[in-house]
């Protein structure tokens, strides 16, 4: 009864509650607007920036500059470039086949790693002279025209050496607090390690390398070190993700395992390690994503000079500046002309670097996990 | 995955000497677990030591409270780096901390579903974006926008610029905003239907229940993620080092050049000689950094086991 009598003011109320309500609603997305904004138009500046300088495809002298090690640079570079080329030119056709199809057929399932073989041949064979030029020049402190080929090699060489280093470890002390650790104690002291690893910055990293790898080794600055300090640098990532994975292996796959008379060690190798496989790659992914996008330490422990003589040499105890580093120098050091240029170059190589890396880490992370494939 | 079934079932039969293999295995990943413990200890112990041994160089009075920074003139007064460090951080979570937690909100509780999972990967990239590419863009269109905004303020006739804790400050907030948005997006994200339910079925909106009931329910974890972006400001060091001009004073305003520790650590570390003065007072000054992660940790351990209680 009293309801009926006082509907008149609860809807004039509730009127008003909802004029204000799509106020906030409204000032809470322009918020969430203005967060966003500047990674898409940063993204999308970089890529119309930078496209240019690290696009332009031209011919040029074979060898460009005598460095010595070029020519497998080239090789490799175009290898890489046509075997993305042909794996994303056949993700589309593989999809229109296995439209449909539970089991994908097998031509289907093959088609882009054909494509991409296909393309690395093609693009080594006839078209490694054809290659982006800002790819393949050295850096120039003084003149224009410089290019970022032995940075790019540098970044690469970085991200092998220290997933060597850091995967490993960071997978097999992964397995041991996730399957074989029993004093809780040590659990215990090992998570509240790998916490501290987490949060501390780079720059300490940088310090503990120099300290450790490049004043009592007594190499001056190396690759090497520059490794060491980002191996270090991804160990909590690479245990944490990799842990995650293991855990979500399904309880059911071990037992039945074990109930068959295989020992733990056995079951974690060859039932849990398949299984969780996929979140382990996409840790290790991550990692070199890390390693690509890191500055700060690498400057300590690793240079930031490019010499001639050892440009393209896979020697560890050489020094050498990654992408990063030279997007750095460049604008701190740098004399050339055009540094603008070099510059947006650089970075828009390591966008699309640092992009790619993490759409293949989303896409390895969904194999596993819940829906994972399974042993 | 035939040669695994194999091995699976060879396993009974064989004898001590696969046992001895599983035991080694065994202590292979025992040890590398005790190697992350070790790198840590490591770690600490190497910068403790050469940092104590800088502050008995320099003096710890100087280091805390000197105002000028010449390690050429034999001066190591630590407070502009200090000052620097903890204002450009503390400015990047004001400015980029309650907005990220704000959209983070509208993006899980109010945004259509596939606005939610654009905006979370946009995030994830600006998580990933190299800090020397946020410096570089920041040097090139940030400090020449804040060098106009500065003299119109200050008039054409002040000593000011682009660089200083103001472009710090906002390059950092820039930064840190996609950290704090995702950890921001998993807290709100795992806040259980039904508590929802609950404030709906009262007939709260969908906008209040998320500003009253969904926020306060996660407000410890919402602290962390302010506290984790506060750590990653602090201890930024190439980005930070590229727009905050490098003056080794305390600056007048906030327009004016100064420095940070990371920063003024990595310019040094390429001309300091290892062993000198020179050398060691900077990782005196990199204890305050580690310091700040370490309470950061702490400050985790203690949140999240208070929040274990709850329900």
């Amino acid at each position: 009864m009293t309801a009926l009598a006082s509907r008149p003011q609860r809807s004039i109320k509730r009127r008003n509650d909802r004029t204000g309500e799509r106020v906030l609603y409204g000032a809470l997305a322009v918020l969430a607007a203005i967060v966003l904004a500047p990674y898409v138009v940063g993204i999308v500046y970089l890529l119309a920036a930078g496209a240019m300088r690290a696009g332009a495809f031209s011919q040029y002298a074979v060898p460009l500059q005598g460095v010595s090690g070029e020519t497998g640079y080239r090789l490799l570079l175009s290898a890489c470039m046509g075997f993305t080329l042909g794996y994303v030119v056949g993700l589309a056709p593989r999809a229109v086949l296995a439209r449909g199809k539970s089991p994908r057929p097998r031509l289907a399932k093959a088609l882009p790693r054909v494509l991409g073989l296909l393309g690395a041949l093609t693009f080594a064979l006839l078209l490694r002279d054809h290659m982006p030029r800002f790819l393949l020049t050295l850096p120039s402190e003084t003149k224009a025209g410089g290019g970022v080929g032995p940075e790019l090699f540098n970044s690469v060489l970085l991200a092998a050496l220290s997933t060597l280093l850091s995967a490993p470890i960071g997978v097999g002390a992964a397995l041991y607090l996730a399957r074989f650790a029993r004093a809780k104690r040590f659990v215990t002291l090992a998570r509240a390690a790998l916490d501290t690893l987490a949060s501390l910055p780079s720059i300490i990293y940088g310090l503990f390398g120099f300290l450790l790898f490049v004043v009592m080794m007594n190499k001056g600055y190396s690759l090497f070190a520059g490794a060491c300090s980002l191996a270090l640098l991804n160990l909590p990532i690479m245990v944490a993700v990799s842990e995650e994975s293991l855990r979500n292996v399904p309880r059911d796959l071990e037992d039945a395992s074990l109930a068959l008379g295989t020992s733990k060690v056995r079951t974690a190798l060859f039932v849990s390690l398949p299984y969780a496989w996929p979140g382990i790659l996409s840790a290790i992914v991550l990692s070199i994503g890390r390693v690509f996008a890191e500055s700060a330490p690498l400057i300590m422990t690793a240079g930031t000079t490019v010499s001639r003589a050892t440009a393209y040499s896979t020697d560890p105890l050489r020094g050498g500046e990654s992408l990063a580093v030279h997007l750095w120098y460049v604008n701190s050091a740098g004399l050339a002309p055009d540094r603008d240029a070099v510059s947006a170059g650089t970075a828009t190589v390591l966008l699309v670097l640092v992009i790619a890396v993490n759409a293949i880490a989303t896409r390895l992370a969904r194999f596993g996990g819940a829906n994972g494939r399974g042993a | 995955m035939a040669a695994a079934a194999r091995m699976l079932r060879g396993t009974n039969a064989q004898g001590g000497a696969l046992r001895m293999a599983e035991r080694v295995f065994r202590l292979t990943l025992g040890a590398c677990a005790t190697f992350a413990i070790l790198a840590t200890a490591a770690i600490f112990v190497y910068l403790a030591r050469t940092g104590v041994s800088g502050i008995a160089q320099a003096g710890i009075g100087d280091l805390t409270t000197g105002t000028r920074w010449k390690p050429e003139a034999g001066s190591y007064g630590g407070l502009p780096l200090v000052i620097g460090t903890l204002a450009t951080a503390l400015g990047a979570v004001l400015l980029g901390g309650i907005g990220s937690i704000l959209a983070a909100l509208w993006a899980v509780e109010l945004a259509p579903k596939w606005v939610r999972a654009t905006y979370r990967r946009f995030m994830t990239v600006g998580v990933a974006i190299p800090s020397v590419v946020y410096g570089w863009l920041a040097l090139v269109h940030l400090v020449p926008l804040l060098r106009s905004f500065a003299v119109g303020i200050y008039g054409p006739d002040a000593q000011v610029g682009g660089e200083g804790i103001a472009a710090a400050s906002l390059l950092l907030g820039t930064m840190i905003a996609p950290t704090i948005v995702i950890l921001s997006f998993d807290a709100i994200a795992q806040v259980p239907q039904s508590i929802r339910d609950a404030s709906y079925a009262l007939g709260v909106s969908r906008v209040k229940t998320g500003l009253f009931v969904v926020l306060p329910y996660v407000w410890r974890r919402l602290l962390l993620a302010l506290f984790f972006g506060f750590g990653r400001a602090a201890g930024e060091t190439m980005a930070v080092q590229m727009v905050i001009g490098g003056a080794r004073k305390l600056p007048e305003n906030l327009f004016r050049p100064t420095t940070t520790i990371s920063a003024q650590v990595v310019m040094d570390m390429q001309n300091a000689r290892p062993g000198t003065t020179e050398s060691n007072v900077l990782y005196s000054m990199s204890l305050v950094l580690l310091l700040v992660s370490v309470l950061g940790v702490l400050a985790t351990h203690l949140l999240s086991r208070k929040s274990k209680g709850a329900p």
